[in-house]
Order: C-alpha cells, then structure tokens, then sequence
C-alpha cells in the first residue's frame, strides 16, 4: 500500500502522477519548513549578513536563467551578466516614475527581448560559434552602455529610495526589505522553472539540447524553442538585474561586464547545469567559498606567510575560485546538486540501505 | 627598573587606549591590483608608524586592508561590515565602487577617501561626506593642458582615455579648458589593453597631433609609448596620476624617455623630506624595494594619515570617535582640516565647498630612467573655471 508520507516504492500509474512535483506529504512539508525558516532567517542575521545572503538569492536567479539557455536547452551563453545589465538599466531608467513592482518585471521584459535577439544567432550556429556571438553581445552591451549619455556612460545611475505601502526603505531596513522582496521573487521563478519541464516548452528544451534534428522531426521547432530558451533565461537574468539595481542602490557597468558572466557560468556548474536545487547551490557555495577564503587569507596575511614579495594569502582567493571549478569538472561534472540527490536518496530509504 | 617601568606604562596605556577601527576596501588582487597592493601597503604602514609614534591623539587607531578584488559588491560588503562596527571613517578605493556607494554614503553621512580621484566622487548628487585625498584627474588633465599650452601655444593634442567614467571624466573639461587656452584637441581615442597601436599612432601622426595626453592606467599607455617609439614618431606624451609614474617606467623601460606626467606626490628617489619618510617607514616595516618604489605607496600614506587627523581631532575635541555620533564628529572635523602630514606636494585643506585635500601638482618628466620636477607645486588656474563655472 501507498504511504503518503514515504516513498517506499514505485506506485505511478500515470504520466500525470510521474510528473508530479511533491511525491510525498513529506516533501511538502519539508518545502513549507524550508520557506519558513527562510522567512524567520532575517531575524538571526545581522545587516552585512544580510548583504550576502540577498546576494545569493539575486545570484541564484540570475543562474536559473542561465539554466534554462545552457543547463536546459543546451545553449552555451557567456554574456548572462549582459541581460542582467539590461535588466539593471531599464530598472534604473524607469525607477524614477514607476514603483519598483513594475520596473523589476519591465527590466526583465526587457531583457527578454534582448535574449530574443540575442537568440536569433542560434537558428545557424551552435556550441562554439554561439558562446562567441552571445560573447560579442555581452562586448556590444558593455560598449553601448559606455557610450551612452542616458546611461550616464557606465557611470552610477542612483537608485530612488523605495517606499512601499508606507513603509520607507533606510539604510537600517535596506538589505531586510530587498531579501522579501528577493525571496518572493526566487520562490514564484524557481516554481516556474521547476514546471517548465512539465510543459511541453519545457520538453522541447530538452529535446533540442539532446538532438535538434530528432526533436524537429517529432515536430517542435528547433529555432523558436532556442529563441524561446533566450528570451525566457535573459527574463530571468532582467530580473535579477531589476532586484540587483535596487539591492546595490546605484547601476554601475562594473557590476554586469564579463567577468560576472564567467562567475555566472562557474556558478551554474558548481551547482549543477540543469537543476533547480544546483541554482541555489552554485551561487551559495561560491559567494560563502569566497567569504571563508577572505578570512582564511586573513589569518594567512597576518601569519606574515610571504616569500620574496609573493603575497600568497592575497593568491588564496582567486586560486581557490580557478581551483574549485577546475575539479567540479573533473571529479563532479554534475555539480553539487548531485550531491543533494544522493544525500535526498539516503534518507528516502532509511534506515535501509536499499 | 626605570626601562621596565615606561614599558608596563606603555602597555597598560595601551590596554586602555580606546579602540577605532579603520578600514579600507581595494583590490590587492585582480585587476589594478598593482596600484592597490601598494596602496594597501602604505595605509598599514602609516597607521602603524601613527600608533607607535603616538600620532593618534591616545586612541589606538586598527586600520584593516580587505581585498575586494576590484568587486564592487565586496567593496558594499566591506562598508557594511564597517558601518555595522561603528567605525567613524572609511578608505575607498575604485571608481565604480565608489560612485555605486554614494547614495548609501549620504544617507549614513559616513566620511569617505577614496583612491579614485574622479570628480564624479565629489560633484553633487549625494558628495556630501566624499573627499578626495589629492587633485582630481579632471584638474591635473588640466594642469597637463595649461603645461603644454604654456610649451608649444596651438598645441595639436589627442586624448587617449581609459573606456570607463574613471577615463572619460575629464574630457568634457578638458575640450573646454582647450578651447580656453588656444590648443586643439584633434581626437578623443578610448583605448583599453592593446597588443598594438600602430594604426591609432598613424592615424594621430597624420593629424598633425604633437602631444598625447593619456587618462588611463600605465598598463596601455606602455604599450603605445612603446608604439610610438618603434614607428619612430616625435609625439610627446603626457599622463595624469594613475597613468605615469614608476609603474610606467618599469613597463615601458626607455621608450617612456621624455613622458611627461603629473601628481601630487614627490618621487622615491627625490632628495626632500617627505620622499625620505616614506623611505625610512619603508625600511621599518621591511617593505620590499618594489614597494618602496612605488608612487601608490605614499597615497596609501596620505588617505590613512588625512583619516587618523580627522579621528584625532574628533576625539580631542571631547567628542565620541565611533558609531553614529562618531561619523559626525569626524566629519564634522573633516570640513574644517588644514594640516601638512608631508606626504604630498602641498597641505591637506577642506572645507564645505572643497573636498579636494591636496589641490597643488607638479609635472615631472622621465629623464635617464627616472621622473624628475620640471615645475614648481601650483594649482590649476582653469580647472575651477570650466567645472564649476566659478
């Protein structure tokens, strides 16, 4: 017989039952004390702890859009950090005459259609020759954002200080107010993104990524389900850009040039490309990675661990980062968000072994 | 007896001493890194040769050099961390990160030195409590400009700019002060790092351009004054702070022979007072010949000493050096400071209208190897002008 609260064995009938989300009562449950503690945390952080854990969250959105064009669809995308930007600037633009709920979800309009452009390249090309047309976007970003007056050049576009039913944003409130509405943001995209596959959108994907020749021939259209994977992964990335925007008080080109979009990539791998649980993984363990190597640094530095003027505490840092991605690579392709599976496994069978 | 009897004094007094943190954010690694670890270094130093030397007015002054990789989202991390302590100032460091914390800087009036000397920083909205150790780029492309002017009058000159607000900021002002003062400016070149710049160095050749005035850091201006010597051309060069200095001579070896430049700091090398403070602080805290070398080390200096003044001063005048009350103090000290630590080519000034600490500059020329003054310290007589209107 079924026990609605483990799975103790393989009772699905039905497709519908087999792409059901929550298994079990106890999955459920463990989402609902998830999102609670989530919503309690803010009350056992301080303001700069704050900062990082709004940050991861931003981060992790930005990486699930890059998981629907490269975990998903198999789109190699190396200007993520662009449709962020874009995101970041139409926020920015529209901030001074719009509330912030309408100028995030317009930033990731906005970036969306961008992606949509930024997409029409794979109609013809794929793997290499994408990554460099959606580098040379990236580059066209950064180019035009230097350029542009209204864009004050990539200098500081300051962001307008928030009121919302009442309730005015300060310094004291700022990283609390911009983790809810982060959260509830991350919470309704990763349920989007978590029944895509349950779409026949979101099987398209897979089926393009896996052979878009077979997917055409069982009758989806290669090219608008790439346009597609584009333009709903830069939604995402536009989205993070909208929160990133408000979050950092000021958009600044710095904060969407290159390098973000490698860290961006490095993240989605750490975590697993692909994954819904790898999304939020990769961009945890990075920034914490990064946080725990600065103290460790640190502690090395005022060792006065140097030889012949080689700062090795300062090298900590960007080699841990090299180091890190080099052997996820090697060793654990499928990231992090396998070891969550197995971890899941174990204790689905307990105390069995099997 | 006597000996061991200053010493436990000298404990306890430091056992009591009232503690004020003082940190600055920069990138000790990636990219400007060779500027900043310098920098890093001379704010160490300084703060250690203030505490030790009794500069600090009884406080025990912790400066903490963070690492934020040129990241803009650490440097947020790290100004949190600060404001979170209670700390009364904050060292800064990059443009970006600097111009992005504005807003947060004003709304928790927090006194804020950066390394960037982009007028950006100081030019309203939410400049307030942002204050700039020396001249701006702004002004010493300025002070370039009135050089060359004063040089050859008619001047044909290309402006060749970093690709970012810390390059291009001063070009505006710098097409107006040119104007003013009867030399052309032919050509605004944006150039980042180039393997080769022979088609733009032609291209200037052919425009007649006899100086290239360079906003930039000295990684690219190397390079095209390397360029510029391969293909046998007579264009002089010319560069603001972050442009020239040791950093350039060691990239571009001989070919930065004649490469004029301007700052506000006096050379390693020079026989003066403050060049040999730097060498003594230097060699007591056995800082590697590199750094001592380095131009960015005595900024380092400057930023940490123009602080530690300004929390002395806060803290003798009876009022609290830490959390809210302590940001005000301290910047409160800030808008009146007149004092010469001697690190720099003329004395630390502020007011409420100016936030520019060292207004005067001097232009140097690479000469055997080494820069050498070729002007006295002054001030840019246009610069006000054509920025502020005034």
């Amino acid at each position: 017989m079924r026990n609605p609260w483990a799975e103790t064995g393989n009772y699905k009938t039905s497709y519908r039952q087999d792409s059901t989300i929550f298994a079990t009562y106890l999955e459920e449950l463990s989402l609902v004390g998830l999102l609670a503690l989530l919503v309690g945390l803010p009350f056992f952080l301080s303001r700069p702890q704050m900062f990082v854990v709004d940050l991861i969250l931003i981060y992790a959105l930005a990486v699930l859009g890059l998981n629907i064009i490269t975990g998903y669809a198999g789109l190699i995308n190396i200007g993520q950090a662009a449709f962020v930007g874009v995101g970041a600037y139409t926020a920015a633009l529209l901030a001074p005459g719009l509330p912030f709920w309408l100028t995030i979800p317009l930033g990731g309009l906005a970036a969306a259609a961008a992606g949509a452009i930024v997409g029409i390249p794979s109609l013809r090309i794929k793997h290499l020759y994408l990554a460099i047309a959606t580098l040379a976007f990236q580059v066209i970003f950064e180019w035009i954002v230097g350029h542009a007056p209204l864009l004050k050049q990539g200098g500081a576009i300051p962001m307008p200080r928030v009121v919302f039913l009442g309730y005015r944003v300060g310094y004291k409130n700022h990283y609390y107010f911009w983790y809810f509405v982060a959260l509830a943001l991350l919470v309704l995209l990763a349920f989007a993104f978590r029944n895509l596959l349950r779409t026949r959108f979101g099987r398209a994907l897979v089926a393009v990524r896996d052979n878009d020749r077979a997917a055409d021939a069982m009758g989806m259209h290669p090219g608008l389900t790439k346009i597609f994977a584009f333009a709903l992964g830069a939604f995402y990335a536009g989205v993070a850009g909208g929160l990133y925007a408000y979050f950092s008080r000021a958009v600044v080109i710095e904060d969407y040039m290159l390098p973000v979009s490698i860290k961006f990539l490095a993240m989605a791998i750490v975590g697993g490309l692909g994954s819904l649980p790898g999304s939020f993984l990769g961009p945890a363990f990075l920034v914490l990675l990064d946080l725990n190597m600065e103290d460790f640094a640190n502690w090395l530095k005022s060792l006065g661990l140097s030889y012949a003027g080689v700062d090795i505490a300062s090298a900590m840092r960007p080699l841990t980062f090299g180091l890190v991605i080099v052997l996820f690579l090697v060793f654990e392709p499928r990231g992090l968000a396998n070891w969550w599976r197995l971890v899941r496994n174990y204790f689905k069978n307990w105390p069995f072994r099997y | 007896m006597r000996r061991i009897a200053t010493l436990l004094a000298l404990l306890f007094g430091m056992a009591l001493a009232q503690e004020v943190h003082l940190m600055w954010s920069g990138a000790i690694t990636g990219p400007t890194s060779d500027a900043g670890k310098y920098y890093a270094q001379g704010i160490e130093d300084y703060c250690k040769y203030a505490n030790q030397e009794g500069l600090t007015g009884g406080l025990r002054i912790v400066c903490e050099t963070r690492d934020d990789q040129y990241n803009n989202a650490n440097t947020q991390r790290n100004f949190e961390q600060a404001l979170e302590r209670g700390d009364p100032a904050f060292l800064g460091y990059s443009t970006g990160g600097t111009l992005q914390l504005k807003p947060l800087i004003q709304e928790v009036g927090m006194t804020f030195i950066p390394a960037s000397y982009h007028i950006g920083n100081i030019d309203p909205p939410n400049s307030d409590y942002l204050f700039l150790p020396i001249a701006s780029y702004s002004e010493q492309v300025i002070a370039l400009l009135e050089y060359i002017a004063k040089q050859e009058p008619g001047a044909k000159v290309a402006l060749a700019v970093h690709p970012s607000p810390f390059g291009r900021a001063p070009v505006p002002d710098a097409k107006k002060a040119a104007a003013q003062l009867g030399i052309q400016i032919v050509e605004v070149q944006e150039m980042t790092k180039g393997l080769d710049y022979t088609a733009t160095l032609k291209r200037f050749a052919n425009e007649g351009v006899e100086y290239i005035v360079y906003q930039n850091v000295a990684g690219p201006v190397a390079t095209m004054v390397k360029d510029a010597k391969r293909l046998g051309l007579t264009i002089k060069h010319a560069g603001a702070h972050y442009a020239g200095g040791p950093d350039l001579l060691r990239l571009a070896g001989d070919a930065a022979e004649g490469f004029i430049w301007v700052t506000s700091y006096y050379m390693p090398d020079e026989d003066v007072p403050a060049a040999a403070f730097v060498r003594k602080l230097g060699k007591r805290f056995k800082r590697p010949a590199d750094t001592l070398e380095s131009v960015h080390y005595p900024s380092g200096m400057l930023a940490a000493a123009i602080a530690i003044e300004a929390i002395k001063r806060a803290h003798a005048a009876g009022k609290p050096v830490t959390g809210d009350p302590g940001r005000a103090a301290v910047y409160q000290q800030m808008l009146g400071l007149d004092f010469d630590p001697g690190l720099a080519v003329g004395p630390v000034t502020y007011s409420k209208e100016d936030h520019v600490g060292v207004d005067k500059l001097r232009v140097l020329q690479a000469r055997g190897g080494r820069f050498v003054p070729i002007t006295k310290p002054f001030q840019s007589k246009l610069f006000r002008k054509v920025h502020y209107g005034k």
